[in-house]
């Protein structure tokens, strides 16, 4: 997913332009770029987020011009990779979201003609085809609808050329819709950048090619002039990007099952940077939820593969630095978590090979490290990681199932029809024990500690609620002191190994006076009938009860924070990645 | 001009397939029912679309949330009826609108023929009219409606498919939309009933297996998958990315197939057949005229015919499905049936389980060598 905007009219179009891509950022936000044009095409793109870095892009002068915002799923994410792309002369200018299938081979014959090409993108093809046409016809409108029946995939393009003030823009399977103002005229992937300056939109149908230009649109398709309604449009930003969820943190926790699955398809063989040899040893370096990911890991792995892991936190491993050798692995959603990047760079300098995982494409942790795994979780929003974590999960897990042979294909291929079936249950009656606590414990053994640890991270985030993760044995070991009735412990007790002693621990909490909230297999007989509120998650393997239970965690912090009326997107005092030591 | 779409309420009569999704989510020739009347609204170049949800919102939300046209998202918090749903969207309504039901199939013609006349409906004829809103017509106009009727004094049914101005909502007063229609007419005001060309309910799960058969119709061929070179493909067959279909398999179209399935080898897919994304078909089974949906494995030697199944339900060795005739009572009404099964989500089966004219709840667990004939299992419930 990308996102473009353009805009042509009676202001300077740059500041404009950075405005609308920021909006549209929820769409990706790993490069961004705008060209104007006034006599010549200016043109400003760079890597990273539009946000941190719009300066010199919102000072380019003229009153036409494109942007785009980036979310790289093919190509690095870089300053030569970023769109806006220019024809061999530099005179023609042109944004793109969506996949241009048939590119190869339009690229092949194109490189024939004697073209050079600069970018690793599938979109520079449409902009050397315009600029074949160009010249005969000494019209961008016309030389756009040369080129467009050649192209195959999806697209929504705009265009400009420093001969002509105005833009052209085309779509097929790609969102497009151009706002008209008094005298000005927006095109965008939706809504959202257009909705502060005109409520008027027209939405172009597949085929479509319009040109825009400060009087007006005029739309032809197949050649045709054709008419498209205006309508009036009155949703607000928020509502269009949340795509109707109450937050962006429900939106993420229900695309959960979509991003398991699509990581655990995305990392193969293929991504596997050492199919060839398992190392020694394993260290594994990351913050906060990451951290938590880190511990699930060393106990699946040491488990399943033998081979010895350490897990460490990485803003201690930076100025304590442990004698390391093997494989040291950095997790970081953003990929710019500073603390994380220092410890890689650290195991570098202790010459231990080094693998990062994170969610975005390019980001500075894949240059530090010597190989880089990326999850497939989209772009995620809400502070408080969701999405990311399961996508991280899934791959480490899949890591597992590489060095184990694969055995694990099957339950990991069918694993998000779990989540999916957790995402319906009902916890209204664990809510409603949560949200006036003063305190709540979660406890759990083996996997699930690193479990508990992550449950309560998220009930801390979001409903300010005090909660701590313990190792169901450790409870006795002082916390018991704190139990009370105000103070539910939720314990993640399923079958296995532990379920006897977790159960004795349940009846201890229960003898001191704690509600507890248990989350069991489905058709436990026990449970139920010790615990005061049980929740159960479907009788799977226990690589995916570990996603399950983790998922009805993030629920309940969800729900009790709504309960509590918090701002669930933005908690106090918290940033989305922590990019400073 | 904007179009309210109705997909809140949770469609009880289609039970057990309702569980995880409203009955506008159900999948048919695999997409959503509300896709086809969201694709028949573009299709008549209406972008300002409404959804009013309510049971299980999210899910539905996060289905609208990846279609390229941005929808408004409207939540009914309680499922009070089809009025209520439609005045929870009465702010954001600013002229004449289209009114639809998002759990029937409507084509885009039809649209056409009401979108620029301001009071009025969709008609068509219907060869069990009682369990619609009758619609009493003279001389195109509406007279009366008579919701379900016990004896229907005519054929033509209520698509419950409006073109309405804003002045409806002064005519809402229960939580019926019906109602509101009817004390419209009674007030005078002309309804035109307007023939529909191709409209689908399905008021019962089995009546799905004839919306998939209409909808069937009208797929594109597509062959993404990988299909082994000893594949026998014939008519419209649409094979989605990533899924692989073993040798010696016979495919006979109208069918569609989703992605990442495994198929075959040695297998048989009859016509009007819709298999759902991830669905494994062992060798040696023979499956027709079926709705197979997501994540669903079918063991070998099975023969699958006039039947629905959930997702995630897992069917070992040699299950048969056979086509009975029966009565099934379904919200305390006893209705005709003619079907092979309707399987709800996650049901698990042992080997040689045969099943006629039967419905299965949710989660059910069957033994091995049952046989389920007309029956109707609860959600949860073991067969022994």
């Amino acid at each position: 997913m990308c996102g473009i905007v353009g805009y042509v009219g009676r202001r300077d179009a740059a500041p404009l332009i950075v405005e609308g891509l920021k909006k549209l950022e929820y769409r990706g936000y790993d490069s961004f770029g705008i060209a104007t044009t006034g006599n010549s095409i200016a043109l400003v793109k760079h890597q990273g987020r539009i946000s941190e870095n719009s300066g010199a892009a919102a000072r380019l002068t003229g009153k036409t011009g494109i942007g785009h915002t980036r979310w790289a799923t093919h190509g690095i994410p870089n300053d030569v990779n970023a769109h806006p792309h220019t024809d061999c002369t530099g005179t023609i200018a042109l944004v793109h979201n969506g996949i241009i299938e048939n590119y190869a081979e339009l690229k092949r014959q194109l490189l024939s003609r004697g073209h050079t090409f600069r970018s690793e993108t599938d979109t520079e093809v449409i902009v050397h085809l315009i600029e074949e046409e160009y010249p005969g016809r000494k019209d961008l409108l016309a030389a756009v609808q040369a080129v467009v029946p050649r192209l195959e995939g999806s697209y929504a393009i705009l265009v400009i050329s420093s001969s002509e003030d105005r833009i052209i823009a085309a779509r097929n399977a790609s969102p497009l819709v151009i706002g008209i103002g008094d005298g000005e005229i927006f095109a965008a992937s939706d809504m959202t950048p257009i909705i502060e300056y005109t409520e008027r939109a027209m939405f172009l149908e597949d085929g479509d090619i319009a040109s825009l230009n400060r009087t007006g649109v005029e739309v032809f398709n197949r050649e045709e002039r054709v008419a498209r309604p205006v309508e009036l449009i009155d949703w607000s930003v928020e509502d269009v990007k949340k795509g109707g969820f109450a937050h962006y943190m429900l939106k993420e926790i229900y695309e959960q099952p979509q991003a398991f699955y699509n990581t655990i398809r995305a990392v193969n063989s293929d991504t596997i940077p050492w199919s060839s040899h398992r190392p020694p040893s394993i260290t594994i370096v990351a913050c906060g939820t990451s951290y938590h990911a880190g511990l699930i890991f060393k106990y699946l792995l040491e488990d399943s593969c033998g081979i010895p892991a350490r897990l460490e936190f990485a803003s201690e491993f930076k100025y304590y630095p442990p004698p390391v050798e093997g494989l040291v692995i950095g997790i970081s959603q953003s990929g710019e978590t500073a603390d994380t990047l220092s410890a890689l760079k650290q195991a570098k300098s202790h010459n231990c090979r080094t693998l990062a995982i994170t969610n975005v494409l390019g980001s500075t942790v894949s240059r530090i490290a010597d190989s880089t795994m990326f999850m497939r979780a989209g772009p995620e929003i809400s502070v408080a990681a969701t999405k990311s974590f399961v996508a991280q999960l899934a791959v480490l897990i899949q890591l597992i199932n590489s060095l184990c042979d694969r055995k694990f294909d099957d339950i990991l291929l069918h694993a998000h029809q779990a989540i999916e079936e957790v995402l319906l249950l009902d916890l209204t009656e664990a809510v409603a024990a949560c949200k006036h606590a003063r305190s709540i414990f979660y406890v759990g053994r083996g996997p699930f500690y690193a479990v508990s640890l992550e449950g309560a991270l998220k009930m801390k985030e979001i409903s300010y609620i005090h909660a701590e993760g313990y190792a169901a044995g450790e409870l006795k070991h002082g916390p018991f002191a704190l139990l009370s009735p105000e103070t539910p412990v939720i314990a993640l007790c399923v079958p296995g190994e532990t379920y006897g002693v977790m159960i004795s621990n349940i009846k201890e909490i229960k003898a001191r006076g704690a509600p507890v909230i248990a989350i069991g297999c489905d058709g436990d007989a026990e449970l139920p009938d010790i615990a005061d509120i049980f929740i159960a998650i479907p009788r799977t393997p226990v690589f995916v009860q570990i996603l399950t239970s983790l998922v009805v965690l993030q629920l309940l912090a969800y729900h009790t924070a709504v309960a509590l009326g918090r701002d669930i997107d933005k908690p106090r005092n918290l940033a989305k990645s922590v990019t400073v030591e | 001009m904007q179009a309210v779409i109705l997909a809140a309420g949770e469609g009880k009569r289609v039970r057990p397939l309702t569980r995880g999704r409203p009955k506008a989510m159900i999948p048919v020739a695999n997409h959503p029912i509300i896709e086809y009347v969201i694709d028949a609204l573009v299709k008549n170049g209406i972008r300002e679309i409404i959804v009013v949800v309510g049971y299980r919102k999210e899910q539905v939300t996060r289905f609208l949330n990846q279609l390229d046209v941005s929808v408004d998202v409207i939540v009914q918090d309680k499922q009070l009826g089809t009025a209520n749903a439609l005045l929870c969207a009465e702010s954001k309504i600013h002229g004449d609108f289209l009114l639809l039901p998002g759990d029937n199939y409507i084509d885009p013609h039809s649209i056409a023929r009401i979108r620029d006349i301001p009071d009025s409906m969709l008609v068509k004829e219907h060869p069990n009219p009682s369990n619609f809103g009758v619609v009493m017509l003279h001389e195109g106009r509406v007279t009366q409606i008579i919701e379900k009727p016990e004896h229907a004094p005519s054929f033509m049914v209520s698509t419950g498919i409006y073109c309405l101005k804003k002045e409806v909502f002064s005519y809402i007063q229960g939580n019926d939309l019906t109602d509101a229609i009817s004390s419209m007419i009674e007030n005078g005001i002309h309804l035109q009933g307007i023939p529909a060309d191709d409209w689908q309910d399905a008021i019962f799960s089995w009546d799905l297996l004839k919306m998939n058969r209409r909808l069937l119709c009208h797929i594109p061929a597509a062959r993404e998958g990988t299909a082994s070179r000893q594949t026998i493909i014939q008519g419209t067959v649409s094979i989605g990315k990533g899924t692989t279909i073993g040798p010696n398999t016979v495919i006979t179209g109208p069918v569609v197939i989703g992605n990442d399935c495994t198929i075959g080898p040695n297998s048989c897919i009859m016509p009007n057949t819709s298999i759902g994304s991830r669905v494994t078909l062992e060798p040696f089974i023979s499956i027709g005229n079926s709705v197979v949906m997501d994540d669903t494995t079918i063991g070998s030697h099975s023969r699958i015919i006039d039947t629905v199944i959930g997702e995630r339900c897992a069917l070992a060795d040699h299950t048969s499905t056979s086509t009975g005739v029966g009565l099934m009572e379904i919200e305390g009404r006893v209705t005709r049936s003619e079907f092979g099964a309707v399987l709800g989500d996650t049901v698990v089966s042992g080997p040689f389980t045969t099943f006629k004219n039967s419905i299965i709840g949710n989660s059910v667990t069957i033994e091995g060598r049952s046989c389920i004939v007309s029956r109707s299992i609860q959600d949860n419930s073991m067969v022994i």
